[in-house]
């Protein structure tokens, strides 16, 4: 599943970053007039009048739930459903080769300099409980997360956020501290969710249970929500965008079986699932009924050393291990042959600063046994080391990968005892530092940011590996504030050199995410970050 | 007569004082701070302090322990931490009927079949109906029902798509659709209990069959299925009750994996997204309610004995 055990599931929320990228003022300009273009050219070729709406859609949602909250929940399965309820100013999008960020609320996004941002909105776009999305609102959601209470985990987003500027009702300045190449991500109403727009009145109204009652504008309207059951919502009439919704109504079958799921699938009592776990996969693959949408999207998993103690606080022995693990058996084993080997972080969706020479050109870490044999020389320690490997029944390999590995790292003299625990437990032991290696996984959005710099900044709280390296903070504070594509893919690079240099983790592999609809449902658009948006979807 | 029924009554509640102190604590040594759940990775002091604070968390355990007895007792259970559901609402009013209705089908099943069965078994003893009735009730005692269930739907509702393989509907709303989506999972949480059932049912009137009560009635030149219906099923009310009773904590144990392998939205469903949602409070409250419904269910059968043999009214 494509959930962690314990916290934060939610920044990894999948994203395509994209768009920031295109260098420079000129062609963000572009990117920016292209998306209005493109929503204008909806504007003007309605496929679908808007009193069309037919059809009743029943989807599987496999994830856990905890609220509907775009600004405070942690659960991808969740951003999946809020986004059929609310839009953010900017939205992801995928033509089937890159990803790009472009307006969503906003009608056009200029950049005025490289640290202030201007927004026009759509005119006349209305929540669902009836009261007008201008500029006031913007502010509100902006600031709601920025320094709301309680505190949303995606403040730190904004924290580069100086000022808002109501310019008129529906125009917004946002003025940052210095150049914010994140931005893009932070603020779509997908994965960043710090652009989520809520209703102000919907908020005041409901206080903290806004996420049992939440008011978006978009294309769906919720309608209830039945624990352990469904959630449920109809076509928002009134939506902004012309032709859409196509579906009368939408229900999300809260299912904790993945195999029930299919079955309901395959016998046509649900119409849709949002994850198709990779167990499953090629059966479905098999059902002629069936179509399944996915590819690798923006993640990457890894074992993690601790590199605080002893064995794995010598360098050496790391990059002995990084050497030594033989991806092609982990992909073949671990994910039933259908991940793809990863060399170092940054994932093959994210357009721009994905290496697309990175198997031939020797960057990043792979396997090579003579190689793995000569830094195991170089350790300190030359006898047979033991060392605890703490897995979990849990992620895409659960215990598969520890098993896998255990007999790779047994070929460089360190023998693995393996230990289960649950999820809870492992976690603790994870954050807690009590552990000598594991394995894990990061789901990012889709931008170099959050897949490098949370995780292994000096210090960070998702840090757990306890490796610190100035260099690599600074490449990555650079970056972060550089809006040059080419510029901060480079400094991304150098920066992932030296993390696989020092080899806290060593990579494993990107791994694909796959959402299965019965043939009869249409229009399905599939974006590489686990969305299932319903926009344009219809039932045949 | 009611003096004992008293003295059951007060025994129960000292064992449910003792579930929820014992729950209660197992809970809070559970790792994972709902607090740092709710906030994620990146906060400060004081917002982690106000929520702590707004959640009742840093009070003393036994202040928390006594307040959450208190308002429990007084039926305010509170709002889940996360998902801000009305907790009440959410077990006693929506949970707690699917489980029940999921219970009652399978334990009306398991004894239509279940009874008849073990009859047909203890009457026609040492035949080959006897052999086949021993297997049918090993296998139904052996098959996991986890497995079980997951076949029922691929051959009943995948194969032959003879029914849902999912969800619930309400048999007060819709009594004949919520007949047929109770029949799989029915099926799947009764065989266990079918073959209990066969077992004790046979065992006890082989025994009773012995006796010279029925030699007298069928002397009497009464029929065959009122010598064994009436005077030898009566007999054995005690021990299938009692059978039922002791089983019925093992019946809801069964509705844990059953609720999730046909995606019912029953106490046990709900308990395993508690669990994994960290919602501690629903934990606690489902904890609570299992607990308080297996105790009653003692308590009936304790109670029920004196109808079902007037040997054990007092005098």
């Amino acid at each position: 599943m494509t959930r962690d055990p314990g916290e934060k599931i939610d920044h990894k929320a999948i994203l395509e970053a994209r768009l920031s990228a295109r260098i420079g003022r000129r062609s963000f300009l572009k990117v920016a007039g292209a998306g209005a273009l493109a929503s204008a050219g909806f504007g003007l070729t309605p496929d679908i009048a808007r009193a069309d709406q037919a059809g009743h859609i029943r989807i599987a949602s496999l994830s856990h739930i905890d609220t509907l909250d775009p600004h405070f929940t942690f659960f991808l399965g969740a951003v999946q459903i809020i986004n059929n309820i609310h839009n953010g100013l900017l939205k992801v999008t995928f033509d089937g080769e890159a990803v790009k960020f472009e307006p969503d609320l906003a009608a056009s996004w200029d950049l005025e300099d490289d640290k202030t941002h201007l927004f026009k909105l759509h005119e006349g776009v209305k929540f669902h409980d009836g009261t007008a999305l201008d500029a006031e609102a913007v502010k509100f959601s902006l600031m709601r997360v920025k320094s709301g209470t309680p505190a949303s985990p995606h403040a730190w987003k904004l924290e580069l956020l100086d000022e808002i500027e109501i310019v008129d009702p529906l125009t917004i300045r946002l003025k940052f501290s210095k150049p914010y190449a994140f931005l893009p991500v932070a603020l779509t109403g997908s994965t960043g969710r710090a652009g989520t727009i809520v209703s102000p009145a919907a908020v005041e109204k409901y206080g903290m249970d806004y996420g049992r009652n939440p008011v978006g504008t978009g294309p769906f309207k919720f309608v209830s929500w039945r624990d352990n059951d469904s959630i449920a919502l109809e076509a928002n009439p009134d939506y902004f965008e012309a032709g859409m919704p196509k579906l009368a109504k939408a229900s999300f079958m809260l299912i904790n079986e993945p195999s029930t799921a299919v079955a309901a699938l395959v016998s046509g009592q649900i119409e849709g699932m949002n994850d198709c776990p990779l167990q499953l996969v090629n059966q479905v693959k098999q059902v002629p009924t069936i179509n399944l949408y996915g590819g690798v999207e923006g993640n990457y998993t890894y074992v993690g050393m601790n590199t605080r103690k002893a064995p794995f606080d010598d360098i050496n022995l790391r990059r002995a291990v990084a050497y030594a693990i033989d991806r092609d058996a982990v992909v073949k084993q671990g994910y039933f042959g259908l991940a793809q080997q990863a060399f170092s972080p940054i994932s093959p969706p994210m357009t721009g600063f994905y290496d697309p020479d990175i198997a031939e050109s020797g960057r990043g870490q792979r396997f090579d046994l003579e190689k793995a044999k000569e830094f195991r020389a170089k350790a300190t320690n030359q006898d047979e080391i033991e060392v605890t490997y703490i897995m979990t029944e849990d992620g895409p390999g659960g215990t598969r990968v520890a098993q896998t590995l255990a007999p790779m790292l047994a070929e460089i003299g360190i023998k693995v005892k393996l230990e289960l625990l649950e999820p809870a437990a492992w976690v603790k032991r994870m954050k807690d530092g009590e552990f000598e290696i594991l394995d894990f996984r990061w789901w990012a959005d889709l931008d170099p940011e959050e897949t490098l710099y949370p995780e292994f900044k000096s210090g960070g709280s998702w840090n757990y590996w306890g490796w610190e390296n100035a260099e690599f903070d600074r490449l990555c504070i650079e970056a972060g504030a550089t809006i040059d594509q080419e510029k901060r893919a480079a400094l991304y690079r150098e920066a992932e050199d030296h993390l696989m240099d020092e080899a806290p983790v060593a990579m494993l592999a990107h791994i694909p995410v796959y959402k299965a609809f019965a043939k009869k449902v249409e229009g399905f658009q599939y974006v590489p970050a686990d969305l299932v948006n319903l926009h344009s979807v219809s039932i045949g | 007569m009611l003096a004992q029924a008293a003295g059951k009554i007060a025994q129960t509640l000292v064992v449910l004082l003792i579930v929820s102190i014992a729950s209660f604590s197992l809970l809070k040594l559970a790792p994972g701070d709902p607090v740092l759940l709710m906030l994620g990775s990146e906060f400060d002091q004081a917002s982690y302090d106000s929520l702590n604070k707004a959640l009742g968390l840093d009070q003393p355990v036994v202040v928390q322990y006594l307040e959450w007895l208190g308002s429990f007792v007084t039926g305010d259970w509170g709002i889940s931490y996360v998902g801000r559901a009305d907790i009440f609402n959410l077990v006693v009013r929506e949970a707690l009927p699917v489980t029940l209705t999921l219970t009652a089908c399978s334990l009306g099943l398991a004894i239509l079949i279940g009874v008849p069965v073990g009859v047909l078994s203890a009457v026609k003893k040492d035949t080959i109906w006897d052999a086949a009735a021993a297997v049918f009730a090993l296998t139904g005692t052996a098959f996991p029902s986890f497995f079980l269930g997951i076949l029922l739907i691929w051959i009943m509702g995948v194969q032959f798509g003879a029914f849902p393989v999912m969800g619930f509907v309400p048999p007060w709303e819709d009594f004949w659709a919520g007949l047929y989506h109770l029949v799989l999972p029915s099926i799947t949480l009764s065989t266990f209990f079918i073959g209990m059932i066969v077992r004790v049912t046979r065992a006890a009137l082989v025994e009773v069959l012995d006796q010279p009560y029925i030699t007298a009635a069928k002397a009497r030149g009464e029929p065959g299925w009122r010598v064994v219906w009436v005077h030898g099923v009566r007999n054995i009310m005690m021990p299938i009750v009692t059978v039922i009773g002791l089983q019925l904590g093992g019946i809801l144990q069964g509705a844990v994996l059953t609720e999730t392998v046909f995606s019912m939205p029953g106490i046990g469903q709900m308990l395993t997204n508690a669990v994994l949602g960290r919602e501690y409070m629903l934990v606690q409250a489902g904890v609570m309610l299992t607990a308080v419904l297996f105790i009653l269910v003692n308590l009936l059968v304790d109670l029920s004995y004196p109808f079902l043999d007037p040997r054990l009214r007092p005098r």
